[in-house]
């Protein structure tokens, strides 16, 4: 008889990039079928372009290298798509082409493929397009959310991804399967909120659509963001206080998109820096502690310690 | 309470390897055509760092040879037919009292933890005082057979306790319990022993051994802490139980601990009533086979023999593994041993063998939030795959303990822990042939007590 020989360990969870790429895509359906039925199959029209363009692009980029064909994963089509809702409804049909092109070209490949981009390659892609086409780029309204209903359904929304808030739901799906972890958008969310209350800026007009956007697929996008426990903290809450001081002075849609590409900027810094200690190591904090207990005679006072 | 069965058949042919601990391969005492007794000593020790081996079946040698053993090497072995009629050694109970006749029976007797150490190193190591001994009872792996009832177990447990620190000489000991093994839990909390009643605690914290021995009053305490496992668990479980920190490069010896296995504390526990040496132990079978379960076998049986004791295979078998599905060793075949190291056998079928390739790391930190001592596994990997060891050394490899579950939860199905224990393997090299004396200095080795 025969027996396979393997090295440990001999189970594994079953959890694959594929399969948090496609549920990622999954995830941002519910928003997909939303803005059609706003926009009109001109949106349609849009999405199309924006993931065909990403999925030829990869392609042609694999062959042209003698690369594994990575279509299958799913990362060329969460490209495509999250770059098509990321712009405006009566944004031209060559806009998503050349933003797809873009983003898996330059943004993904030119920096070394999954893992090694140090930005997220959609909002490469989105920097590129607003600096170089800002007139096609900027929507012709922006949302001015004011009830419960619009949360729901935004009537002003001006980017695809801004018509329904709610329909982002899927972000929260993906924290409970652990398909995105929660740190960065518990941290986020919480800074940006309590900043812009105390900036007085009015909650409706922070919560749109590109907010919970940007919390849940562009924050969370894992080789752009860093990998120790306190350093998602501060990525979290430095991204809230970007945004916050983005949007304050300007629109909070905007300031969620190049907030995040900021951050992106120091995630490497952020990461080196925190590097965990040795588990039996003392903090800075804990050294502290000590030096002051042990000046307290705590024998003295008859409190029974630990040796 | 799990029950334990008792392996009746006798098998065809043992196997029972000359090496069955970490340390140096016993000489043999028999020759081909010899006929043995169950618990004759078969394995000579050598030197210091090794235990001695013993027959567990009546029977005669059909060869000393080269054999198959379960960490996948070829080791030296005594080959027995094993025959019907049982004639046993004269085994008399342990009268004497003293600390070194203690140490040097259980070093006869061939004790050997299931992690590999020969248990007298471990109570009685070189150039070291040990004050605190610690049973771990968090890995779960099942004792005896012969218990009546949970309380006669966790008070067997206790005077096991109390010899091993009597061999130790050691002031101080602990069972350390896990805290969801509800049973254990059960038996030993509320136990009168001594003339004082057991109270199992919580290591919460700040709150280790330490302030317990304190707070109850007592040399014995039960505690209960989270499940640990993984190959090095050591250092971290004395930092854990006790808070003391083991320097780089040594052992809880040196910072005073010694901790032992369930199945070593039974086994000097039959030692000293029985006189029994160690030759049976208990594997726990799982996976695909008809009738899963703990079994008490004697050492030396080959894993054909066990399986077909649990009812043979259900199914066609793809993999067999010996010691757990996270740390194990895979099998070339059937024909290897149950060592005194075997704790369990794990059959897998067809569709359970993994057939992951590679990717490239995506960052998704998921090894990061499941590590039990705070490293960062994907850039260990990551600076291990390109040689970078000295870097390694400053993110804290040493603290690994090889519990694989980086490796388990990664999506991209890198070889993470493969790739930290090939670098942990080149920076013990590295300084192998490093002379002492080059430089004023640098201090290698270990001091013993040091806090």
């Amino acid at each position: 008889m025969t027996f396979t020989i393997s090295p440990p360990p001999h189970i594994k969870q079953d959890t694959t990039f594929k399969k948090i790429t496609w549920i990622k895509i999954l995830a941002l359906l519910p928003v997909s079928v939303v803005s059609i039925y706003f926009f009109g199959l001109y949106a349609l029209a849009l999405i199309l372009a924006g993931i065909g363009m990403a999925i030829v692009t990869e392609l042609v980029i694999e062959k042209a290298f003698n690369k594994d064909i990575t279509i299958m994963d799913g990362q060329a089509v969460l490209i495509g798509l999250m770059l098509a809702l990321m712009l405006p409804a009566e944004a031209p049909i060559w806009i998503p082409i050349v933003g797809s092109f873009f983003a898996v070209a330059i943004g993904k490949h030119a920096f070394g493929g999954i893992g090694s981009y140090i930005f997220n390659p959609v909002l490469v892609a989105w920097v590129f397009l607003i600096l170089a086409y800002s007139s096609y780029m900027y929507p012709v309204s922006f949302p001015e959310l004011g009830g419960i209903s619009d949360i729901f359904l935004e009537n002003g929304a001006g980017l695809l991804i801004g018509v329904s808030p709610v329909a982002l739901i899927g972000g929260l799906y993906l924290i409970l399967k652990r398909y995105i972890e929660w740190k960065i958008p518990a941290f986020y969310v919480l800074t940006t909120l309590v900043l812009a209350f105390l900036v007085g800026d009015e909650i409706g007009h922070v919560v749109t659509g590109a907010f919970v956007f940007g919390v849940f697929f562009l924050a969370t996008d894992s080789p752009s963001s860093p990998v120790t426990k306190n350093g998602r903290i501060i990525y979290g809450i430095l991204c809230g206080v970007l945004t916050v001081i983005y949007g304050h002075f300007a629109n909070y849609i905007f300031a969620v998109f190049y907030s995040i590409f900021l951050a992106n900027c120091v995630t490497a810094f952020i990461d080196t820096s925190t590097l965990p200690g040795s588990f039996a190591e003392e903090s800075f904090l804990q050294r502290k502690y000590r030096k002051i207990m042990e000046k307290i005679p705590i024998e003295r006072l008859g409190v029974k310690t630990d040796d | 309470m799990a029950e334990i069965n008792v392996m009746e058949t006798i098998p065809e042919k043992m196997i029972i390897p000359l090496k069955q601990h970490n340390g140096d391969i016993c000489e043999p005492l028999v020759s081909k055509g010899e006929v043995v007794k169950v618990g004759q000593k078969i394995g000579e020790c050598p030197s210091e760092k090794c235990a001695a081996i013993h027959s567990s079946v009546c029977g005669e040698v059909v060869s000393v040879e080269e054999s198959s053993h379960p960490s996948g090497n070829r080791i030296n072995s005594v080959v027995i037919q094993p025959i019907e009629e049982t004639e046993c050694e004269d085994f008399t109970p342990f009268k004497d009292s003293g600390k070194e006749q203690l140490i040097s029976a259980i070093k006869e007797a061939g004790i050997v933890e299931n992690y590999g150490t020969p248990t007298h190193l471990v109570l009685n190591p070189p150039d070291c005082d040990i004050d605190t001994v610690l049973i771990n009872a968090t890995a779960s792996e099942w004792v005896g057979h012969n218990y009546e009832t949970p309380l006669e177990y966790a008070s067997q447990m206790l005077d096991s306790l109390r010899l091993l620190m009597k061999a130790a000489g050691a002031s101080r000991g602990a069972i350390v319990l896990r805290n969801d093994d509800k049973d254990s839990i059960d038996a030993f909390d509320g136990l009168d022993y001594e003339g004082k009643t057991i109270m199992v605690a919580p290591l919460l914290g700040k709150r280790r051994v330490g302030y317990y021995f304190n707070d109850q009053n007592t040399d014995i305490i039960v505690a209960s802490q989270d499940k640990i496992y993984g190959k090095n668990i050591f250092e971290y479980f004395t930092y854990n139980v006790t808070g003391r920190k083991v320097p780089f490069r040594c052992t809880p010896a040196n910072a005073g601990v010694a901790i032992c296995g369930v199945k070593s504390a039974k086994a000097i526990h039959d030692l000293v009533n029985t006189g029994m040496p160690y030759i049976e132990t208990v594997v726990n079978v799982s996976g695909q086979v008809n009738n899963p379960q703990h079994l008490l076998v004697k050492i030396g049986t080959t894993f054909r023999d066990v399986i077909e004791a649990c009812g043979g295979y259900s199914g066609e078998p793809a993999k067999l593994i010996s010691n757990g599905v996270i740390t194990g060793v895979a099998q070339y075949e059937e024909e290897v041993p149950v060592t005194k190291m075997t704790t369990s056998i794990i059959v897998q079928g067809k569709d359970e063998v993994l057939k992951d390739i590679s990717k490239d790391c995506i960052h998704c930190a998921r090894c990061v939030d499941v590590c039990p001592v705070d490293l960062i596994p994907n850039r260990i990997a990551a600076l291990s795959n390109q040689g970078r060891f000295d870097e390694c050394r400053q993110m804290h490899i040493e603290n690994c303990i090889e519990c694989g579950r980086c490796s388990s939860v990664c999506p991209s199905k890198i070889h993470v822990m493969q790739l930290i224990q090939y670098s942990k393997e080149a920076i013990a090299r590295a300084d192998e042939d490093f002379s002492e004396k080059e430089s004023s200095n640098i201090k290698l080795g270990c001091s013993c007590g040091s806090e």
